[in-house]
Formats: structure tokens, sequence, C-alpha cells
């Protein structure tokens, strides 16, 4: 050990020697004790036994054959991605419209400070109240249909459901067009005034700025926002059960129903239903994360 | 924008507001019908009445006064140790701190009963369980915070100062770094308490008590208590993110789960 | 016939005006700068011009038609920005070619033209290349081709060279001029940098505070200030207040010196108060040559600035600078001593204000 210590002195943030090692790795043991405990093993647990047979404990793929054969459990995904499809757009759309009303478009100030501040507690307000306030809106004893009833025009003579699909697509829109307001905003910000003059200068109206130079730049934001949208429905629970009490056929009340009594009746149908979850949940937040960089690299 | 854009604008802006607003107007209307033929605050009478709605509201409080001291406790320490002295393992804790986006609440606590329930780990009935569950769905936000809190104090300087002044670890952590973050952890303070608060996945499949799987209860038994219990509930979000504005200083408000 | 002409321009802001009294006539393929510190109303007259402010009064008018009120899509004028403005999610080739392409001008027209412009900015092989893989300078050079390859009757730079490196500021606004004497372009350069305008112009026009100081060449600018805020700008310049002795005679004195000028004193008496000005440069010892003006001083300190030596000197209470080239074989007095230095009578500006 004396040999160690008549070796030159090095500059100060040399490599360090190697009992310093174990002492940087104790200062991150706990998060990754917690982290492994309560995260990482659950969700391995998920992914492991999706690929087990319930019964034997071999490694099969059976379950992600039966989830396809299962004619329900198809629908489900399907339905689960329509409402992700249809709210991500919507939601998509309305909320780039107003975040870009509130940034850009000639709006007093204060306009902007006060749409952010709702957007972030609307995109809280999500789950079982968000549910109760649509019933107390619009049920058939609601406020707004009794006003609309007062006034000689009954919603649900014409056909108007709340607790049904487009029902549900209603509430959703609640929680996702000010997280399109909210994540898209930074992106609007990025857009230079510049970039507007410059058209204008060279000739072009509003229509052509927005054509070949506003919406090219800000594509990238838009659609990775608008997958962020479509992965936050697609995992969205509270809700839906709040509102529809499970009769809806979603991924996640099905995954809610199996945990609450095996109603597929095969536990591995189960397990394939909630990794089918994550895989979606993962393309979306990769395609999201893709997306951005691209944005990022033009909006600098 | 020029003249006409203009219009839009507003259009936009008077649209979003409407069907902002409705919703939280109709819920309140209705929270105050419960007596029949006049308004008043009957229901929220009833509520504060109900064991239920106490008890339910006493342990959200609990857990999310939980999850925050555990949450500061485990992440302060390694968002200071990943920035000071291990940025190597950078990478690695921010895809885990990102981890509860891909993993929907539903399918995490599918996961937390099925390896919990069975012996040797038999602690899906424990409180613990839920606090943790709590702590991952908040990690997210209660790390960002934290690191962005980090990320604007000269932590180096800072640390080397004081340790050439003689403090150890433990001062130099709670004596000098907390208190220069007081804001950001205040911030993934009241998110993750607001989203604690709102939480209706975990409690409901862990069996515990909380304010959400209440409301759910409410919604099915009442008729206009579950109304209360609403405008309760969104005033309280409304505190919260209230409260996080004053602090942030333009920093764009964080978006919650619990749906 | 002016080509430009900004007849009675203000710009009024809330409770500022942004510019006030502002009149200017420009002559075709003429390179004029606008000249001032931040905040002078140098940049809201350039933007008049372009259309993106509405004069408060006054016109804008190019080849007699009057533009003050079009829209700034329908002008056709060439505006180069601070930030480059190029834009990020097309090519060098095609942000040079938009402005063609929204006037719907051929491809063949377009391509040739594209061609032409990188040929003329020295960048004919990064026509595929995008904005955010170019340097500063680079930027900048393709934001001036865009402006060009559209026709502009006039083109506009808004300090076009403030966010680039010393050095290649320098090597840029040769080439700007180049471009424009070659193409004959009238142009209009906004800058704070006093050795920039100096060194392109055709005529530079002095702002301060929304208001023109003066007009005039580069050379009338440096050597005849007309106010005090031109001659601080504008070079180094020695300023002190003095007293007029002789009006007829052109007689001052300062601290108890007299001084000799060429300037017309009309309308001042004896005992009034004036501002004059000398610069550095005028001054040189009594040994080397005696001009009609000799001044006793005192060296206070000497710095070497490697092709000038800037002597500071203490006039009675007057604290003056002089320049002389450097000279190792000529011996210069030591701090502390004293000295006797001289000035001609045109050296002496007396100022307006």
């Amino acid at each position: 050990m004396t040999t160690l210590n008549s070796v030159k002195r090095d500059a100060p943030l040399a490599r360090p020697a190697p009992h310093k090692m174990s002492f940087v790795w104790l200062g991150v043991t706990p998060f990754f004790l917690f982290a492994f405990i309560f995260l990482l093993y659950p969700s391995s647990t998920i992914a492991i036994k999706s690929f087990e047979n319930t019964t034997t404990g071999a490694f099969t793929i059976n379950n992600f054959v039966h989830l396809l054969q299962n004619p329900n459990l198809v629908n489900a995904y399907w339905i689960s991605i329509k409402i992700s499809l249809i709210t991500s757009i919507g939601g998509g759309i309305f909320g780039f419209l107003l975040a870009y009303s509130a940034i850009r478009g000639g709006l007093p100030p204060f306009m902007r400070t006060s749409l952010m501040t709702f957007c972030g507690v609307a995109s809280n307000f999500a789950g079982v109240p968000l549910a109760f306030a649509f019933i107390a809106l619009l049920s058939p004893s609601g406020v707004l249909t009794g006003w609309l009833r007062s006034v000689g025009y009954n919603p649900y003579f014409h056909g108007f459901q709340l607790y049904t699909f487009w029902g549900l697509s209603m509430v959703y829109m609640y929680f996702q067009f000010p997280l399109m307001v909210l994540v898209i905003s930074p992106a609007i910000d990025g857009l230079r005034r510049e970039w507007l003059e410059a058209a204008e200068n060279l000739g072009a109206s509003t229509f052509q700025y927005w054509r070949y130079v506003a919406l090219p730049i800000l594509l990238p934001s838009i659609m990775g926002t608008m997958i962020l949208l479509f992965g936050n429905s697609f995992g969205a629970f509270a809700t839906a059960q709040a509102l529809t009490g499970g009769s809806i056929n979603l991924v996640t009340i099905m995954i809610g129903a199996q945990l609450r009594g095996d109603v597929l009746g095969d536990a591995g149908l189960g397990y394939a239903l909630a990794l089918g979850m994550v895989v979606v949940m993962a393309v979306a937040i990769a395609g999201y994360t893709l997306l951005q960089r691209q944005s990022e690299r033009w909006l600098r | 924008m020029k003249r006409g854009g203009r219009v839009w604008s507003w259009f936009w802006m008077i649209l979003g507001i409407i069907y902002f607003f409705l919703p939280l107007v109709a819920t309140f209307i209705f929270s105050l019908r419960a007596q029949k033929g006049i308004l008043s605050f009957l229901a929220y009478q009833q509520l504060f009445n109900d064991s239920g709605f106490i008890t339910g509201f006493s342990y959200s409080v609990l857990w999310g006064i939980l999850t925050i001291i555990v949450g500061i406790l485990i992440f302060v320490p390694t968002a200071y140790w990943v920035r000071l002295r291990a940025p190597q393992f950078r990478t690695a804790v921010e895809f885990i701190t990102l981890l509860p986006f891909v993993i929907p609440a539903i399918v995490f606590v599918f996961g937390l009963v099925r390896t919990f329930s069975h012996p040797p780990f038999l602690i899906v009935n424990s409180p613990a369980l839920l606090v943790a569950g709590y702590t991952v769905l908040s990690m997210p936000y209660m790390y960002r915070s934290i690191d962005t809190g980090l990320r604007s104090i000269d932590v180096r300087t800072l640390t080397e100062a004081a340790q050439s002044l003689g403090a150890g670890w433990a001062t130099i952590l709670f004596r000098i770094i907390l208190p220069n973050i007081r804001v950001a952890i205040l911030s993934g303070a009241f998110l993750s308490f607001a989203i604690v608060m709102g939480e209706y996945i975990l409690a409901q499949y862990l069996a515990k008590p909380a304010f959400a799987p209440f409301l759910a209860y409410l919604i099915q038994e009442k008729a206009y208590e579950p109304a209360a219990a609403t405008v309760i509930s969104f005033a309280l979000t409304w505190a919260c993110m209230g409260i996080i504005n004053l602090f942030g200083r333009g920093q764009q408000a964080q978006i919650a789960g619990g749906h | 016939m002016t080509h430009l002409t900004l007849s009675n321009i203000s710009k009024q802001f809330a409770e500022t005006a942004a510019v006030q009294d502002f009149n200017l006539e420009v002559e075709k393929g003429e390179f004029v700068s606008f000249l001032g510190p931040s905040g002078c109303g140098k940049t809201t007259t350039l933007r008049m011009i372009a259309g993106f402010e509405i004069p408060t009064t006054g016109t804008v008018t190019i080849d007699d038609a009057d533009i003050t009120n079009k829209a700034p899509n329908q002008r056709n004028v060439g505006m180069v920005f601070q930030a480059y403005a190029l834009f990020p999610n097309m090519s060098v080739a095609q942000n040079i070619g938009f402005g063609m392409q929204i006037h719907r001008e051929s491809k063949a027209a377009v391509k040739q033209r594209v061609e032409e412009m990188l040929a003329l900015i020295h960048l004919e092989k990064k026509g595929n290349s995008y904005p955010y893989q170019l340097s500063g300078g680079q930027q900048q050079r393709v934001a001036l081709a865009r402006a060009l390859a559209n026709r502009p009757q006039v083109l506009l730079l808004d300090e076009p060279l403030s966010a680039l490196d010393a050095k290649i500021r320098v090597q840029l606004r040769a080439e700007i001029r180049a471009i424009q004497r070659k193409l004959g372009i009238t142009a209009i350069y906004v800058t704070h940098d006093q050795e920039e305008a100096l060194s392109i112009s055709d005529r530079i026009v002095v702002m301060y505070e929304g208001k023109i100081e003066q007009v005039g060449t580069p050379f009338e600018i440096y050597n005849f200030p007309q106010t005090s805020f031109v001659a601080n700008f504008v070079g180094t310049l020695n300023t002190t207040v003095a007293e007029v002795v002789d009006p007829v005679k052109r007689l001052l004195r300062i601290d108890g010196v007299q001084l000799e000028s060429s300037e017309v004193m009309d309308g001042k008496q004896k005992g009034d108060k004036v501002t004059i000005a000398i610069r550095p440069e005028r001054f040189n010892f009594v040994a080397q040559e005696r001009k009609a003006n000799v001044l006793d001083c005192q060296i206070d300190n000497i710095t070497f600035l490697g092709s000038v030596v800037r002597i500071q000197l203490l006039i009675g209470s007057n604290r003056f600078y002089m320049d002389t080239f450097n000279n190792p074989f000529l011996e210069l007095p030591k701090i502390g001593d004293k000295a006797q230095i001289s000035c001609s009578r045109e050296a002496v500006l007396v100022l307006k204000d």
C-alpha cells in the first residue's frame, strides 16, 4: 500500500482510487433499490408471467395468441385505440388553436397566463371527480340538460347518451386539450416572429406563411404531442370506470376487471393484456421523444 | 396576427372557456340542489357529517404527506448525487423516472397486486405499499422538479465551499442544498399532493381508505353529496396549482395522472 | 429624382415618441446608414420602410409610389434581419427561392436565380444544406441572398452583423458593400457601430432619441460634427466649454488660453459660452510643427496602442487626449513633463449645442 502513496501527485480531478468507486455507488443505491422493488420488479413480473403458461409455468406465447383470438379483448383494444385517436386528434387540434390564440393571437397577455393556469388545473382534474362533473352537467337530470329542456330542446330525444363511447370521448377531451396547450406552448414560443416578418417581406400571405413555414416547423411538435395525448388517453382508467361503471369495453377496464376477479378465466391472458398495454405506451412515448428531438433542432 | 386573426383568437378562447367552465359551474349548481326548491349548502353539511368522507379525505391527506416525505428523502439525495458525483448514472436514473409514463396506473397496480400478494412478499395489505406506489407515481414530477431546482444552483461550488468549512454530507444536504431548492421541492410536493388526493386506482385496488374511492362510492349511493365532494376536490386541486404558480416563475405547469 | 423618400415621418408608441421629424431623400443605388445608440429610433424607422410598423405621421415613397400604408408583403423591399431569420425547415436553396416561389415564377427561373445568388455569396456548394448546419456568417450571407433573389427595389439591413465575431464582421461588411455596388441597389443599413457605418456608407444618418442629429458623408460626419452628440458618438473627441472673446475674429478662451477657430460664429457675442471640440489626432507637439494655436500642457499619461500613441494631457483644468503616430525614433516627453502642443484653426470645432 505504501507504493500507492509514493505515486506522484495527480491533478485533483484525476481518476479516483478504487475504494472511492464504491462510495459513489452508495449514493444512488437507495434510489435503485426503491425503483427495483416497487417498479421494476412488479413490472417485470407482468412481462415474465405473460409468457408463462398459467398451470405449468413453462414458456409460451399462447397467452398472446389467445388474446388475439378473443373477440372481446381485440374489441377492447380497438375501442381503446379509437377513443385515443379521436381525443388525441380532436384535443390536439383544439388545444393547438387555443394555445396559439393565447400566445400569438393578439390577445391581452393576461389571457395567456390565465390559460396556462387553467390548463394546469384542468389536466389534473381527471378521474372520478371529472366523471361526476359531466354527470352533473349532462346526465338526464343534469344542469345543462335541464336548461336545454327548458328552452325546448331535449338532447336525449335526439339520440344523445352520456354513458357511451361518445360521451366518454367528450369527457376525455377535458384533460386532453389542456395537456396539448401546456406541451405545445414552448414550441409556439419558439416560432420566431422574424420568420413571419421574413415571409411577409418576401411576399407571402398569411396562408402561405402557415403552409410553407409555420406548420412545417411546428409539425414535429404537434404530432409528437398528439402521440403523447394518444398514450394519455390509452392508459386512462378512473374516468371511464367512474362514468360508465365499467360497461365500456376498454383495455384498462378489462385489466381492472381482471384484477377484481379473474373474469377472463385465465391469469396468463391478464398478463398478456397488461404487457400489450405497456408496449403500446412505450411505442407512443418513443415516438413522442423522437419527434421532440427533431423539433428541438429547428426551434433552437 | 392582424385584425381578422384576432377575431378568431377570441372565438377559440371563448369556446375553450365555455367548455372548461361548464362542467364546473354545473357541478356547483348541482351541489346546491340538495334541498328541494331552494339553493342551499345542505349537501356540503351532509358531506361533512359523513364519516366516510372524513375518513377518506384525512387518509388521502396522510398518504399525500407521507408520499412527499418519502419522495424528498429518496429523490433529493439521489438527484444531488447524480449531479455532483455520479453523472454516469444520469441516463439510467432519468429513464427510470420516466417509466411511470409508460406504465399506466392500472397496469402498475396490477403488477403490484400480483407481485406482493404471495409470500414471501405478502405486503399487499400494508399501507407502506400504497405510499410506495404513490411515490412511484409522483416520481416523474417530484424528481424532475428537484433536478430542475438543482440545475439552477451551482451545486458543485456550494458543496466545495461547505466542505472547506468542515461540513459533512448530512449537513451539506440538509442545511445547504435543501434550503436552496426549497421552491423546487415545494413545487414538486404540491404536485404530488394533488396527484395523491385525486388518485383512485391504487387506493381502490389496494383496498385502502382514500378520497377518490369514497367519491366513487358516493356517486353510486347519493345524488347531491358527490357534487359537493367534487367541488371540494376541484377547489383543492386549484389551490395546489395556484400555490405552485406562486412559486414557479413561469415554469411550464406540469401535468398529472390519476385518470 | 430620389428613389426613396421619407417625409415628415414620426412614430408614437403609447407615451414615447420613438421617431420624430424624420426627413430623408435617398438616391438610387445609394448606401445610407442609420447610426445611433440603442433606442434612438433607427430600427423603428427601418421597419416603417419595410411595413412592419405604420408611421403615425408622414409618408414613405419609393419611385414616386406612396407605400406608407401598404402591407409588408406587397412592398417588394428586401429585409435582412439581425437574427438571420432563415426558415429552419427549408434548405439554403429553398430559402433563397422562397420569394420567387411565392410569386409563382417557373421552376427553371427559380433554379437559375438561386444558382446566381449562391455564386454571388460564394456558397455554391451549400445549396442543399440546412441553416443549422451553417456558421453564423454563412447564414447571414444566405439571408442576404434570399432578400436579393426577389429583386427588391430597396435593400434593408437591420444590424445584420452584430451577432457575429469581429473578424467576420469586417470581412462580411466589405462583401455586403461589394454586392450592393455590383447590383446598384439602394440600401439602408442600420447599425450602432460607428466604424462599420464610416467604412461602408455613402452617407450616414446619425440619430439620437428619435431625431436626426446630422446627415452627411462619413468624411463630413467625422471631421465636421455639428452637435456634441455626433462629435462624441463618432470617434474620440475632446470637448470643453469655451468663452467667446471676439465673434468676428473668431477668438475663444479656455482657462485663460486664447484659441483661434475657423468656424463662423454668427449670432454669438463676447462672453457667450460655447462647446468646442478638437479631434485628438489634430494636435502635435510644437517641436514638430507650430500651428496657429499653441497650448501649454502637462503630460498626465501615455498609452501605447500599437500604431498610435495616445497621450493624456492637462490643459489648465481640462483633460484632453492627443493621438500621435507611433515613431520609435521620436522622443516623447515623460509623464509629469510640461510641453507645448499646437493645432490649426480648422481643428477647433464649435458645436451647435
